[in-house]
């Protein structure tokens, strides 16, 4: 039994809350919040780090399907909270089936976020999830209704959204001193790599190339298309577009909320020089009700300061321009160029942190900035994108019922069907 | 020296002749009109006349082919007036056809300025001839341009005289190709004038088996050739890519299952016709019934749900 079920079930107030709570569980006081970690290389690596940083969580599992990084994990764990009581598992189904666990956050590579997350909701826990929010837009569709059923919290883990750059664009943008702002521009320097000609091998002992694989196509393996270059493949992910596209595409949707999306129109090229098929470079239109969007990889777009950045957003309204990257920002009005501009009061409540922002969340029950429903918006066009991309055409899109209009070879590469056993739940 | 030259050469020209006899040409001049050509400019460097084509007007627009071609035998017959000066322009960019591409010079006898590297049959500026072709003006010649990859053979009247690979000649590895083919109007003045008729081309990347070798390369450049080729090939080119994708080979698996996705893409395009869907998803059936390994059936079945759909 965790909090939110012990809560719903039991009808009891929140006052009598704290007496119970010790009764049925014999875990720490209860504005404790027990983690685990699902997936732990690179990034995994870091939600270990900042949540050992909180003194109300407390690290009870971790998991991965590669023996090394759970080791790796493990011994991190420890130097950080070295009185950490903490089980190791290589299947994630053990955490989801533990009612002492509250919240998980996952890290895997993108072919699994949704399904991880969806499977938590139901076992009734939290989740901070990697971004991107998920592999194809079904699964953001069903992660929604899943999350809305279950009454769970979801933060995706985008943690620039936090900083206070983020906050003040927002606040300057919406506050209409640039005027109605017709235009946006949105790039990310360089795309992803070939990764050249290896061979197939034996995958090593220490991981699970199956459950690594899970229900993404199989593939024999080869150590490029596993850990810290498995992006680089349209079977788990979508290169480097995906990977930065919430990273950028996030100040354009927390400042101006784009919405009717309906033309969606890519070019680019897959890589020659090796086994990888994700964009080396793309370049996209998008067509947004009263809003363009456009999207280049290299080189940046020809406006003031792009150089500078190697990722960024220009804004273009009636009355000036804001181009920003994920702490700095340059306002143009007139002839003149400023780094902020006084006048325009400080609205919004500012986060008090990507991480906290999500632990407080758990505990209110209120859902966190980039929740859910935020994020699969802000996530939805660069699914969108990669299709018209791998189709090489231009596509219509229907957002009032998330469809491709005319194009069902389009309204396919919405999904993937998922590889036995795996099945992705029906909401 | 000399001898393993020559050994070389009735080696090359064995496998000439070998090739050609599988090469199926296509005449790209109807002897009538045009078409099929590109003709930009003011003044017309071209026209028809009796079945012929003919540059006379002395710098005039250039004539290009509207495809592109890759990899290719390309022949024809010219004939050069007494101080003729035209030239063949090949894998280039129209607009800027020079610095794209390269010329396979035609140059009348009569100037001085006619060394190795600037005579008929050199790649002019970059490779010289190795053999003097027949430079009689006034009658008709054969030349036959062969392109395959970075290797570039060129005969007159059946006798090879220039031998290149573009990889290994200052300047040329940087160009592109792939691209049209061109001749360029009368370079010489006023009255001179150069004529060319039965134009054919035989263009590699038609047959299937010539662009299975560009999977079997690292080289990117190729690869993106053999790609393009095989997602023009269509519905002709599915059985050999699920061979490639059955070899156990990440090479050639991935560039297989590339070229795959871009054929089925391609052929579910609402503006394709239905025929070439219909010969697509027959094709990736067959692809089906003749694959060897799970993973590429799974992944075959996939392109024939997204086609079918």
């Amino acid at each position: 039994m965790n909090r939110r079920n012990f809560l719903k079930s039991s009808g009891i107030g929140f006052l009598c809350y704290p007496f119970f709570i010790n009764h049925f569980t014999r875990s720490a006081p209860s504005d404790r919040i027990r983690i685990a970690h699902i997936g732990t290389g690179n990034m995994g690596s870091s939600h270990i780090r900042w949540f050992a940083g909180f003194p109300d969580v407390e690290t009870v599992a971790l998991c991965d399907v590669d023996q090394i990084h759970l080791g790796h994990a493990s011994k991190l764990l420890t130097s950080l909270r070295p009185e950490s009581k903490v089980n190791l598992y290589s299947d994630f189904r053990y955490i989801l089936d533990r009612k002492d666990i509250d919240a998980i956050t996952c890290a895997t590579p993108d072919h699994w976020h949704a399904l991880i997350a969806i499977l938590a909701f139901e076992a009734g826990k939290d989740v901070y999830g990697e971004k991107p929010l998920s592999y194809s837009v079904k699964e953001g569709q069903v992660m929604e209704r899943a999350l809305s059923r279950h009454k769970a919290i979801f933060q995706l883990g985008t943690q620039i959204h936090a900083g206070e750059n983020y906050h003040r664009v927002t606040e300057i943008i919406q506050a209409g001193v640039l005027g109605r702002i017709h235009t946006v521009r949105l790039w990310k320097n360089g795309g992803s790599p070939g990764l050249g000609f290896p061979s197939y091998e034996n995958p090593p002992e220490n991981l699970d190339w199956n459950m690594w694989l899970g229900p993404a196509p199989y593939s024999k393996y080869t150590p490029v298309r596993s850990h810290g270059t498995f992006r680089y493949f349209f079977d788990y992910s979508g290169g480097v577009f995906a990977d930065f596209w919430c990273h950028i595409a996030d100040i354009l949707f927390m400042s101006l909320q784009p919405k009717e999306l309906f033309s969606i129109e890519s070019r680019g090229e897959i890589p020659y020089d090796g086994i990888a098929d994700t964009p080396q470079w793309i370049d996209v239109d998008f067509k947004f009700k009263d809003l363009d969007i456009f999207w280049t990889t290299t080189p940046p777009p020809q406006v003031p300061d792009s150089e500078k950045m190697s990722i960024g957003a220009h804004f273009e309204g009636d009355k000036g321009t804001l181009t920003c990257d994920y702490d700095k920002k340059i306002i143009r009005i007139g002839n003149e160029e400023f780094n902020d501009l006084p006048e325009v009061p400080k609205t919004l409540p500012r986060s008090p942190g990507h991480q906290r922002n999500f632990l407080d969340a758990v505990k209110s029950r209120e859902q966190p900035e980039s929740n859910l429903n935020y994020a699969r918006k802000m996530t939805l066009p660069m699914h969108l994108a990669l299709i018209s991309f791998r189709l090489k055409r231009k596509l219509t899109w229907d957002s009032q019922h998330e469809q491709f209009v005319d194009d069902p070879a389009a309204n396919f590469l919405l999904k993937r069907d998922y590889r036995s056993p795996w099945s992705l739940p029906k909401y | 020296m000399k001898k393993i030259l020559l050994l070389l050469f009735f080696m090359e020209i064995a496998f000439l002749s070998f090739t050609q006899n599988n090469c199926k040409f296509v005449s790209l001049f109807n002897g009538k009109d045009l078409s099929g050509w590109l003709m930009e400019g003011e003044v017309p460097g071209f026209e028809v006349i009796d079945g012929v084509l003919v540059a006379k007007k002395y710098n005039g627009s250039n004539l290009f082919t509207t495809k592109r071609y890759a990899n290719f035998i390309f022949k024809f017959e010219y004939l050069l007036s007494t101080k003729g000066n035209s030239g063949v322009l090949i894998r280039c960019d129209p607009k800027k056809p020079w610095e794209t591409g390269y010329e396979i010079q035609l140059l009348a006898p009569w100037t001085p300025y006619r060394d190795d590297l600037h005579c008929t049959g050199s790649i002019y500026g970059y490779v010289p001839v190795m053999n003097r072709p027949d430079e009689t003006t006034g009658i008709w010649h054969q030349m036959e341009i062969r392109c395959d990859r970075t290797k570039i053979t060129i005969s007159v009247d059946g006798q090879i005289t220039t031998m290149a690979d573009t990889d290994t000649v200052q300047g040329m590895k940087e160009k592109l190709l792939s691209g049209a083919i061109g001749f360029q109007s009368n370079h010489s003045k006023d009255g001179e004038y150069a004529m060319f008729r039965n134009i054919y081309i035989c263009n590699f990347d038609s047959d299937p088996a010539y662009v299975k070798k560009g999977f079997y390369e690292q080289d990117a450049r190729i690869r993106k050739q053999a790609h393009e080729a095989a997602t023009e090939l269509g519905g002709k080119m599915i059985g050999t890519l699920v061979l490639l994708m059955d070899a156990d080979e990440p090479k050639l698996e991935s560039g297989a299952k590339k070229a795959l996705f871009d054929i089925t893409a391609k052929a579910t395009d609402p503006h394709a016709l239905k025929n070439e869907k219909k010969w697509v998803i027959k094709e990736i059936n067959a692809g089906i019934k003749k694959s060897s390994t799970e993973a590429t059936k799974a992944y075959l079945n996939w392109l024939l749900k997204m086609a079918k759909n």
